[in-house]
């Protein structure tokens, strides 16, 4: 911290009206720069989601077009829906685990990538391949692994005298396999994003640290991680909204199985529109997760933004 | 100086010895490799699962390498379907995504990061709440919406044609956001300087920022990319003809209600990951940025 | 502008060219003709048939198109699992196809759908020959009294069994007049958890696939799902209880039952001589590598209803796109479940026959057998699906009360009275319209 403190101190700017200039005010280069994308996000964003919206207070089946006002029912059927309740549970202790998980695989294994030595390309290219692979073959290959009578964590478990677990048979073992999956699968992402983020690291400031004796982990503590931190806000929020919207993994494997165990809230709601026909109960139980992750995703940035290492 | 990067401080200590470490392999293989084969796992399974027969697919435990290997799956799966017309769709539809998204999130991406303007705060939450709902739920209206554009705007980007898988990915949030933590990266003296010289707000993010930020749009373009890719879901929903499909769609091929072709679904799938493979190996080159360049001394 | 904007702009205009050039210039199927004029009225069919089916239906198609010039059949695959969703979007949005493979579970529901022809008078046509369609078939695709399919498949259920694993341990082949008690000996004997071998296995992921399971074993102790007036539930009865006993006899006390939660390892588990039998249709048969026979599903000893089993028919759905398509629509469907081409399909892939008369058509039934093995079993056991599910929209819910309480059941934990006891509760207020 204190190499990088000194080289900002020592960044005086040419002239301080000059920064005024670049900082004041800027309306319309704002608006410009931004209208073209808020206005596709809100044709094939914002309106959906109020289209939602209303479907919560209605009653649809989404077969017949009679779609009645029912207010304010489907959210106060939601206060009581010990399956949806169950969901919300899973889906929040999931979120939890998976993302800090991911966040600290991604920046070691970034970190242990960002280096010229021979085959760096090949090695680099294998991380991001695991987000190409998609989630059905994911979770082919997680269920073999975890499979109660053959699978290789039970046979290596055995080894060391532990019995056979029931996995993803197991209700309370079940959500944590799919942890591990999708920690797994996100993994490449991570990796990305923080190579990518560790490009804009001076080296002077490495130099600076090995000149003050600093070693390798310190300067790891001390330099990299707050100079990764507006990649790691971006990181945490984003795995964050993911991880909040799980739905693929699960109905790839468990189907929320067994007994509700892996049941999170997108895939509750889906079977809600699709499987129960009750699309207006799925709509506001979208409704709910939605303003959790609004509520989730400002905190995140307001803590996030303030102690990000921002270039400001 | 060279542009080697390096995180460690004893790394820095090692590096002017060059011809020592040219002869002596990085201790770091060791760590990598391991890495890389949990990494690759699921891609040698469909690798070896390609090659197997449909037979030894439905072996228990599952077979690890093929006895013999059956390259005939490859042609089989191409011929079960039009995948050259998949393909080439697929190729269409996420160069366009990955175009404008690169362009329109860099715009609105450094709005965001360095232009001071009215509501920018709330703009940008507003923006990012549109990820916040899932597809599920979204899926119905967005159609509803893409029907009407064919209808009433042009045809081509109604129900049933390419147009609609392209426009409703022109740009997402997620871009924006991930431009916009990037940019707060770059020296803001580097922006300033040129402003001193009169560059316009567009000239400063062309000419500057843009050059420093290539690993992140290196980066973005490869997420968006491998995004459209494997899109499935609004393709299955909007696409009702075999000349629109995309590859996801045609992988569908393999797979019925009760039986799976699993042999055949591993061979399209693995010929569907090389343009990702050639894309990534692509943009390798921009994701490590020579940090000398910055022009940080003093 | 500059150089940067022109460059992008060239792009632009560019893909605008390609996407127009690339997209197909084929009509969709939205052309109608009007009558007499000798244009050909286009028709979409969504299916999700692959492989051999895949095939098969290809076939007819061609066959179709050309001896109907009037009418020109497109099809698009798609997956049959996703079928629903592709389809209730498309109604919302005002464009279905003319003819969907649905499943005959969401039939109840299918039915509300305003755009769906109901098919009443055209299943009363001589050509159509309704009572020729199996009873399950029927029942499936008639809701509150009306038709709104045509029966496109029809399976049940019975037991396969590995033939060699029998022999290996020297135990006697299943007979026709297998009671419960000795399938559950059987299974006893099949399994060894050293060999980590079980005997018999049913998917457990609590949806339908475990539901229909359970309901075929409820049926031959003589219980019944709902009461006659479909208005509450009737399994928590002596009978439900018998079935429900029975599962959890051989899953949690004789370990012979494995529960497949994940509903997709029982078949490789089977090649692989790790279970001895499996209670599945005839969709499994052509996977299977090792020796397999096939028998009816045993019978409780002293029950009235004696051999039962269950069917999971699907259907073909019309949606009206107006008139002169809807009646295309019904040609080809008449013309494809007519006895030549559906003894056609059903000889190119081995499905069952829809049709009672190929049944009976000894000729037919030898081939069926010899082309694959084990499928005579199944088709004469169409003849033991006496029952079938009630035609109600509330039973998915009533699927999903049930699915929960046979895993709590098969995993331990809850009893079979309390597991029972709750899905009835939720099943009366399901129908209660709570």
């Amino acid at each position: 911290m204190a190499a990088v403190r000194e080289l900002e101190r020592n960044r005086q700017p040419a002239a301080s009206r000059v920064r005024v200039r670049l900082r004041g005010s800027d309306h319309l280069a704002g608006w410009g720069f931004v209208t073209p994308a808020a206005v596709l996000i809100g044709i094939f964003g914002l309106l959906p989601i109020g289209w939602s919206l209303l479907l919560s207070f209605q009653q649809s089946d989404l077969l017949t077009p009679s779609t009645p006002w029912v207010g304010t029912a489907n959210y106060r059927r939601l206060m009581h829906d010990h399956t949806f309740a169950l969901s919300v549970q899973h889906t929040i202790v999931y979120t939890a685990l998976f993302v800090p998980a991911t966040m600290i695989v991604g920046v070691f294994i970034a970190v242990a990538l960002n280096r010229k030595i021979r085959g760096i390309s090949l090695y680099r290219t294998a991380a991001y391949v695991t987000m190409a692979v998609s989630t059905i073959n994911e979770a082919i290959i997680f269920m073999w692994l975890f499979e109660p009578s053959f699978g290789v964590v039970n046979r290596a478990l055995g080894w060391v005298g532990i019995p056979a677990q029931q996995w993803l048979s197991n209700p309370d073992q079940a959500l944590y396999v799919i942890v591990a999956m999708t920690v797994w699968g996100w993994t490449g992402f991570a990796v990305v994003v923080y190579l990518a983020a560790l490009q804009g690291v001076p080296q002077e400031l490495y130099d600076a640290a090995a000149i003050d004796g600093a070693g390798g982990f310190a300067s790891f503590r001390t330099i990299t991680i707050p100079l990764l931190s507006p990649a790691s806000l971006f990181l945490a929020i984003w795995l964050s909204i993911s991880a909040l919207q799980l739905f693929d993994e699960v109905y790839l494997t468990t189907r929320g199985g067994p007994l509700h165990a892996t049941s999170v809230v997108v895939y509750y709601l889906w079977d809600q529109a699709f499987n129960q026909f009750d699309a207006g109960y799925a709509a506001a139980a979208a409704y709910v997760l939605f303003m959790a992750t609004l509520v989730i995703t400002y905190l995140q940035f307001r803590l996030g933004d303030r102690y990000a290492h921002y270039r400001r | 100086m060279n542009a080697d990067v390096i995180t460690t401080a004893s790394e820095a200590a090692d590096l002017p010895r060059r011809s020592r470490s040219r002869f002596r392999p990085s201790p770091w293989h060791l760590v990598l490799i391991p890495i890389t084969f949990v990494l690759l796992v699921p891609l040698l399974w469909m690798l070896a699962t390609s090659l197997e027969t449909e037979a030894e697919t439905h072996r228990f435990p599952p077979v690890l390498v093929p006895r013999s290997l059956q390259w005939h799956n490859y042609a089989d799966a191409w011929r079960a379907a039009p995948f050259g017309s998949f393909l080439l769709n697929s190729l269409i539809v996420s160069v366009l995504t990955v175009i404008s998204t690169l362009v329109l999130c860099s715009l609105a991406g450094y709005a965001f990061a360095r232009v001071r303007f009215a509501g920018r705060g709330l703009l940008f939450i507003v923006l990012m709440a549109s990820l916040m709902v899932p597809f599920q739920v979204t899926m119905i209206p967005e159609f509803l919406i893409v029907k009407w554009l064919g209808l009433h705007v042009w045809t081509q980007l109604g129900i049933d044609h390419l147009g609609a898988l392209i426009v409703p990915n022109l740009v997402t949030a997620f871009g924006i956001f991930f431009l916009r933590q990037f940019f707060l990266t770059i020296p803001i003296e580097l922006e300033e300087a040129a402003r001193i010289d009169g560059t316009s707000r567009l000239g400063v993010l062309i000419k500057i920022v843009l050059p420093l930020s290539l690993p992140a749009l290196a980066t973005l373009a490869v997420l968006t990319f491998l995004d459209s890719w494997n899109s499935f879901l609004w393709p299955l929903i909007v696409v009702n003809s075999e000349p629109h499909m995309t590859l996801p769609l045609g992988l569908t091929t393999f797979q019925g209600s009760h039986n799976t072709q699993w042999s055949l679904l591993m061979a399209a799938n693995v010929v569907s990951l090389l343009p990702m493979l050639v894309v990534f190996f692509a943009a390798q080159r921009y994701f490590v940025r020579s940090v000398a360049g910055t022009g940080l001394k003093g | 502008m500059t150089h940067l904007a022109r460059t992008t702009t060239a792009i632009a205009l560019t893909c605008a060219l390609a996407i127009t050039a690339c997209s197909s210039s084929k009509p969709d199927a939205s052309s109608t003709s009007s009558p007499g004029t000798g244009k050909t009225v286009n028709i979409a069919v969504w299916e999700g048939y692959t492989d051999t089916e895949g095939k098969a239906f290809a076939d007819l198609v061609s066959q179709f198109n050309r001896t109907h010039p009037g009418i020109r059949v497109k099809t698009l695959e798609t997956n049959n699992d996703f079928m629903l969703q592709k389809v209730l979007t498309a109604v919302r949005g005002g464009t279905p196809p003319d003819i969907a493979y649905l499943y005959g579970s969401w039939a109840p529901n299918v039915a509300k759908i305003p755009s769906v022809v109901d098919l009443t008078a055209t299943a009363r046509s001589p050509e159509v020959n309704w009572n020729d369609f199996w009873p399950a078939e029927q029942q499936v695709a008639t809701v509150d009294g009306k038709i709104i399919g045509i029966p496109a498949l029809v399976d049940n259920l019975a037991i396969v069994y590995n033939k060699s694993l029998f022999n290996k341990l020297g135990l006697a082949t299943p007979s026709p007049e297998w009671t419960w008690d000795d399938f559950r000996n059987t299974a006893k004997a099949l399994t060894d958890p050293q060999a980590k071998r079980v005997g018999w296995s049913i998917p457990a992921d609590a949806s339908e696939d475990t539901v229909w399971h359970w309901e075929a074993i409820l049926w031959e102790a003589d219980g019944d799902i709902l009461t006659p007036d479909n208005s509450k539930a009737a399994f928590n009865s002596p009978q439900g209880l018998q079935a429900t006993h029975l599962l959890r006899s051989m899953a949690v006390d004789d370990k012979s039952l494995y529960a497949d939660t994940t509903n997709s390892k029982y078949a490789d588990l089977f090649n692989a001589g790790k279970i001895g039998m499996l209670m599945t249709g005839p969709w499994d048969l052509a996977g299977f590598t090792v020796p397999y026979g096939v028998q009816v599903m045993p019978s409780f000893a002293g029950s009235a209803a004696g051999h039962q089993s269950i069917a999971g028919p699907d259907n073909w759905v019309v949606f009206d796109r107006g008139n002169d398509r809807k009646q295309a629509a019904i040609t080809f469907l008449t013309w494809l479940t007519a006895p030549a081409q559906a003894r056609q399909f059903s000889l190119q892939t081995g499905d069952l026959p829809i049709r009672q008369s190929l049944a009976n058509d000894t000729a037919f039934v030898g081939q069926m057998d010899k082309a694959l093995p084990g499928v005579q079993a199944f088709i004469d056991n169409l003849a033991n699906v006496k029952k079938a599910r009630p035609q109600v929209e509330e039973y998915p819910k009533i699927s999903q009360a049930l699915g929960d309480a046979i895993v709590a059941v098969l995993l331990n934990k809850r009893t079979p009275e309390e597991a029972l006891n709750q899905a009835a509760a939720a099943t009366d207020q399901a129908l209660s319209g709570g």
